[in-house]
């Protein structure tokens, strides 16, 4: 009889209580597990939660999400509610402060989400955000971020293509994602050294679908000979980085016909 | 009167030949001197090993789960408040060390799959580094690496924890002081 249902070490008390009454119905068993349950799930929760009465209003999965280093705070609303006619306050840190910093653009907002680009610019740096609610005059706890690191965790488009057939050559010019601005150090040096990504160039050729690594480097435009006259072409690019060994989606498939 | 003249032009060029001694000793001291700094230095190849730094990262994201405390923080800026460029390095050296010696290798049977191989990447850096020296007594790095280990200590298995969860700080402070 032990160890059925979800609270094994209830059951095995309440059968033992039972045995020793011989008058539970099956019917009234189940309903003081359930109950029994109940107290017993709301006890954990207690045990858990800092504030008991408002730990069913906590915001949920709260985390960053980086594409193109635009770093994003996202968040559910807490447990019990659809989140109508809550809002939110957002704070932010660097690891190793102590003060937590508020963030004005979402303090007191109806969102899900809040942009914390600006405030973790540092690509190298771990950061924590922590979001907390407000209904009906109640507070939730703070609900935290496990720490981020930008340069980790972003995730990159692939880059814009355009191609310009020149004297039998091609041209391909390379655009990467727009990427935030960099106010520190990054000023002298160029998006993809700051950034640290390389372009990477793959031209096809269509009668063979056959496809070949024509450039990896930083170079923004890249002239690519040795194409055949008359001869269909398709040039397709990444982003890749290579300390992480990391590449962006493919772009889009740019095809020429060669004069 | 010509004694005289003799012997200041004598004089003369014991001054100027004590001069030459102390050039060439100069000289030749710095020219000792340089090739022991410059051991201070990692070869930009083994920052670019995808499959490790990739490791690194996830073995200091793990770790950082279970690190709850967000105030205190070991590898940062402070590291370097009033160490010269040029010792950085030695300074990171001496923290890897640290490190490897009484974190990693004692906490080496948690962590797994990704500790056994940050551990053995760490070791190579570190043994790149085995004769990087400094020139002067270096008060003001030992003070700032006391401080690190006494902070570390005084935190506990939180320490280690702290410790390991920031071994990719440990990795972007190396590269950036040594290579």
């Amino acid at each position: 009889m032990c160890g059925f249902l979800q609270f094994p070490l209830l059951s095995c008390l309440l059968t033992e209580r039972n045995t020793g009454l011989q008058t539970g119905t099956l019917a009234t068993m189940m309903l003081k597990l359930y109950f029994l349950g109940f107290l017993i799930k709301s006890l954990l929760t207690i045990g858990i939660e800092t504030q008991p009465a408002h730990g069913s209003l906590k915001p949920r999965n709260v985390q960053f999400q980086s594409r193109n280093f635009h770093n994003i705070l996202r968040w559910q609303p807490g447990s019990f509610f659809t989140g109508n006619g809550s809002v939110y306050f957002v704070q932010y840190k660097m690891y190793g402060q102590r003060q937590w910093k508020n963030k004005t653009d979402c303090w007191g907002t109806t969102a899900l989400f809040c942009d914390l680009t600006n405030e973790t610019l540092d690509l190298y740096e771990p950061y924590y955000g922590r979001v907390m609610t407000a209904r009906a005059g109640s507070y939730s706890a703070w609900s935290m971020t496990p720490r981020f690191t930008p340069w980790w965790e972003t995730k990159l488009d692939p880059p814009a293509v355009t191609t310009v057939p020149v004297n039998g050559s091609l041209l391909v010019l390379l655009r990467a994602p727009e990427l935030p601005y960099r106010n520190r150090k990054g000023n002298n040096t160029s998006t993809e050294n700051y950034y640290n990504l390389v372009y990477r160039v793959f031209v096809i050729d269509k009668l063979v679908e056959k496809e070949q690594k024509a450039y990896e480097g930083t170079q923004r435009t890249v002239q690519i000979e040795g194409l055949t006259p008359r001869s269909g072409y398709c040039i397709v690019a990444e982003i890749y980085r290579p300390m992480l060994g990391r590449k962006s989606p493919r772009s889009e498939r740019r095809c020429v016909q060669m004069p | 009167m010509a004694s005289l003249k003799k012997s200041m032009s004598f004089s003369l060029m014991g001054i100027l030949a004590v001069n030459c001694l102390i050039l060439t000793a100069l000289w030749v001291q710095e020219a000792t001197a340089l090739p022991v700094t410059s051991h201070c230095k990692i070869d930009e190849s083994d920052f670019q090993r995808p499959y490790f730094i990739n490791r690194t990262f996830m073995l200091a994201e793990e770790a950082s789960f279970a690190d709850n405390n967000t105030d205190v923080r070991l590898i940062g800026d402070e590291l370097f408040q009033g160490v010269k460029m040029q010792d950085r390095c030695y300074l990171m050296k001496e923290i890897l060390n640290f490190t490897l010696g009484e974190v990693l290798i004692p906490q080496s049977d948690r962590f797994q799959p990704h500790m056994q191989e940050v551990v053995s990447f760490l070791t190579k850096l570190s043994s790149q580094l085995s004769s990087c020296h400094i020139s002067g007594n270096g008060q003001r790095i030992q003070k700032n690496i006391q401080t690190l280990k006494e902070t570390v200590k005084q935190l506990g298995e939180g320490g280690e924890i702290k410790v390991i969860g920031e071994l990719n700080l440990l990795f972007m402070f190396l590269r950036n002081s040594c290579v």
